[in-house]
């Protein structure tokens, strides 16, 4: 673990961190699909459809200057703990272990961290009796979530972001813990804050090599629950999308047991009606594009 | 909703996935894995269709990267006080013998941490090179690795792969990480790399739900075995898995506190003793029932197949496996353990018989 007052106050310069807003704001919230076939040259009809929404979103929250990204990828998961990313400027290529054939499986990233906040974040995370570690190591492997949401939130990568892993051993009760820390942070250093979780819904990947036409949810009853759950929080009822997570990540094989959703009801979604910009699939799996304006 | 990791089993849905359905019914001879077998794989002996290739050895050689770490190779950056002794020993014995006894021309691994979402690959890459930063565990494993690849072999086992109608892909990219599972489990049976190697890749997905069922990894076994065979090579496999999985969600100050190792719970410790001794019995073709009863009860990591796959193309030998060494990791159960198919002069530990764990 890098000790934090070594890189203590080295946010990038083109981390637009500012201190007007007021303390913690939380200026918009948003849940994008993370796989890279949103990026491909020849889309299906659905990623495209996709890619498009989480530009739109992309210019929301451009339009709401944040001053940072609260983050959760679930494709940066863990099971010891809570990485925070600590690398105040993540740059490379990663090539996808699964899509690497492909020209959607190639994938460069360069963003700036906000290392202040993630200090702060992981400080709190560590007071409220949860095991944070700071992440900060040359090679280290961006997941492929995150770049393809940066690329299409953010494509000039200006945007500070704040990240911190998906353990999947923590119980979805932590995992909304850490998204009001990560708010209350933010707070402390005066940030007006997105957050932002990169996951997908249903996860029933279709298995075999396709072409982006024959694309479609895996099964009617993914479809049915994905749309169920989009409904309840289009309706503003995040606590009854939350009561029903289990029982959804049962039967849809949702992505990681719908950790993000309970990350994202941590940035306080109670009776926040959400727009849901798009929704489809990804190679059989169930894709959306969702925003809340608190 | 899911309540403290401590108190109950934590991820009720991150590893589980449907058993096999041969094998958890009890009619194990019917599953279509088993019905491409021969009449001979039935008896528990490898098929030799040209009388050249042979498997000569399998390892269970399980992964964890805190094993790596704790044996400081200059391979890898982080220092460690070491740890974990029973286990590397164990390896240390089975270093010996790979050398000393198998001289494998290739070593194949199967490994649940290059996790692909579509099909079945295989590394055809020649010279596999990089430093692999694992992003689960960046401060044990930032390991600097530099291989050989059988191609021929590679190439040919996704050709059986794919002829036995399974989806199968050559992994042809340079530029992909190699994991932790495929450096772990190799740099524990062969630091010096200077064997050849294969390396498969796992199709199931800890963060979805898992998709390949293990009548699928007997498949890929099975063919995995025919590539052998067909292009002469002297084999070792090898399964880097642990075997029971749940585990603490946090870990010590001091990684290698072996202050702080012990067994997740009692029922993990029972079941994985459970299947190590129908292993020292060589009771294998019982494996293909217990195996997914094991899963069941302890989200055992060889729920990503490798086991079987390995068990498969050896053809469920009923040889007494040699339990090299057994000890836990973060709370998971780990075995390196030996199975020399076509060695029966090995007679099955007779305590195996005697303590017969009960459930």
């Amino acid at each position: 673990m890098t000790d934090p007052t070594v890189a203590a106050g080295t946010s990038s310069s083109r981390g637009s961190v500012s201190t007007g807003g007021a303390p913690g704001d939380v200026v918009g919230v948003a849940l994008v699909p993370g796989l890279p076939h949103l990026l491909a040259d020849d889309p299906a009809p659905s990623w495209t459809a996709l890619a498009d929404a989480t530009r739109t979103v992309g210019e929301r929250i451009c339009a709401a200057s944040p001053d940072a990204v609260v983050l959760l990828s679930t494709q940066w998961f863990t099971v010891l703990g809570h990485q925070f990313q600590h690398d105040p400027n993540p740059r490379g290529t990663y090539v996808d272990e699964n899509w690497y054939a492909y020209d959607y499986g190639h994938l460069r990233y360069d963003y700036p961290v906000d290392v202040d906040l993630i200090e702060r974040w992981a400080t709190g995370t560590e007071r409220a009796g949860m095991q944070a570690r700071l992440t900060r190591y040359d090679g280290f492997p961006i997941d492929t979530g995150t770049i393809v949401a940066g690329q299409l939130l953010d494509p000039d990568g200006r945007l500070a972001v704040a990240q911190v892993s998906c353990n999947l051993y923590a119980p979805a009760e932590t995992m909304t813990r850490l998204a009001e820390l990560g708010v209350e942070a933010a707070g402390h250093l005066g940030r007006r804050v997105v957050v932002v979780a990169v996951s997908g819904l249903s996860s029933g990947l279709i298995q075999r090599w396709i072409t982006p036409d024959e694309d479609r949810i895996l099964s009617a009853e993914h479809d049915r629950w994905n749309t169920r759950m989009l409904d309840l929080l289009t309706a503003g009822d995040v606590e009854a999308a939350l009561a029903q997570r289990a029982a959804y990540a049962e039967a849809a094989a949702v992505d990681a047991q719908g950790r993000a959703l309970a990350f994202l009801a941590g940035a306080g979604l109670d009776g926040v009606r959400a727009d849901v910009v798009a929704y489809g699939p990804i190679w059989g799996t169930g894709g959306a594009v969702v925003w809340w304006q608190p | 909703m899911a309540r403290s990791v401590r108190s109950v089993r934590p991820m009720s849905y991150v590893f589980r996935m449907p058993p096999a359905t041969g094998a958890v019914t009890g009619a194990p001879d019917s599953s279509p894995a088993v019905d491409r077998q021969t009449a001979g794989q039935e008896r528990g002996e490898p098929e030799q269709r040209d009388g050249r290739g042979e498997i000569v050895a399998g390892y269970l050689a399980p992964h964890p990267p805190h094993l790596v770490y704790a044996e400081n190779p200059p391979q890898n950056e982080p220092r460690s006080q070491g740890g974990w002794e029973i286990l590397r020993w164990a390896y240390e014995e089975a270093r010996r013998r790979l050398k000393e006894r198998h001289r494998p021309d290739v070593i194949i691994v199967h490994a649940p941490h290059w996790i692909t979402m579509v099909g079945h690959h295989v590394n055809c890459v020649p010279n596999p090179r990089g430093t692999s930063v694992e992003p689960i565990f960046p401060h044990l494993l930032r390991y600097h690795y530099d291989f050989h690849t059988d191609v021929e072999l590679a190439e040919a086992i996704v050709d059986e792969a794919d002829a036995a109608g399974l989806v199968a892909r050559r992994m042809t990219e340079p530029g992909v990480r190699v994991d932790y599972a495929t450096i772990g489990a190799l740099h524990l049976l062969n630091p010096d790399w200077d064997i050849p190697v294969v390396s498969l890749s796992a199709n199931n997905n800890p963060y979805y739900y898992a998709s390949a069922g293990l009548d699928d990894m007997e498949t890929l076994g099975v063919a995995t075995r025919r590539a052998i065979e067909r292009t002469g090579r002297r084999a070792v496999l090898a399964a880097s898995n642990s075997l029971s999985h749940l585990h603490w969600d946090t870990e010590p100050e001091l990684p290698e506190d072996m202050a702080a190792e012990h067994p997740y719970n009692n029922h993990q410790y029972r079941w994985d003793m459970r299947l190590l001794e129908a292993v020292r019995a060589g009771r294998t073709k019982q494996l293909r029932t217990l195996i997914p009863e094991h899963i069941a009860q302890t989200e055992g990591e060889i729920k990503s197949g490798s086991l079987s796959w390995m068990l498969s193309a050896m053809g469920w030998p009923e040889v007494p496996g040699d339990v090299l060494g057994y000890w836990t990791v973060i709370g998971t159960g780990n075995a390196v353990v030996e199975w020399e198919p076509m060695r029966t002069d090995r007679s099955a530990t007779p305590a195996a018989h005697a303590t017969g764990t009960q459930r």
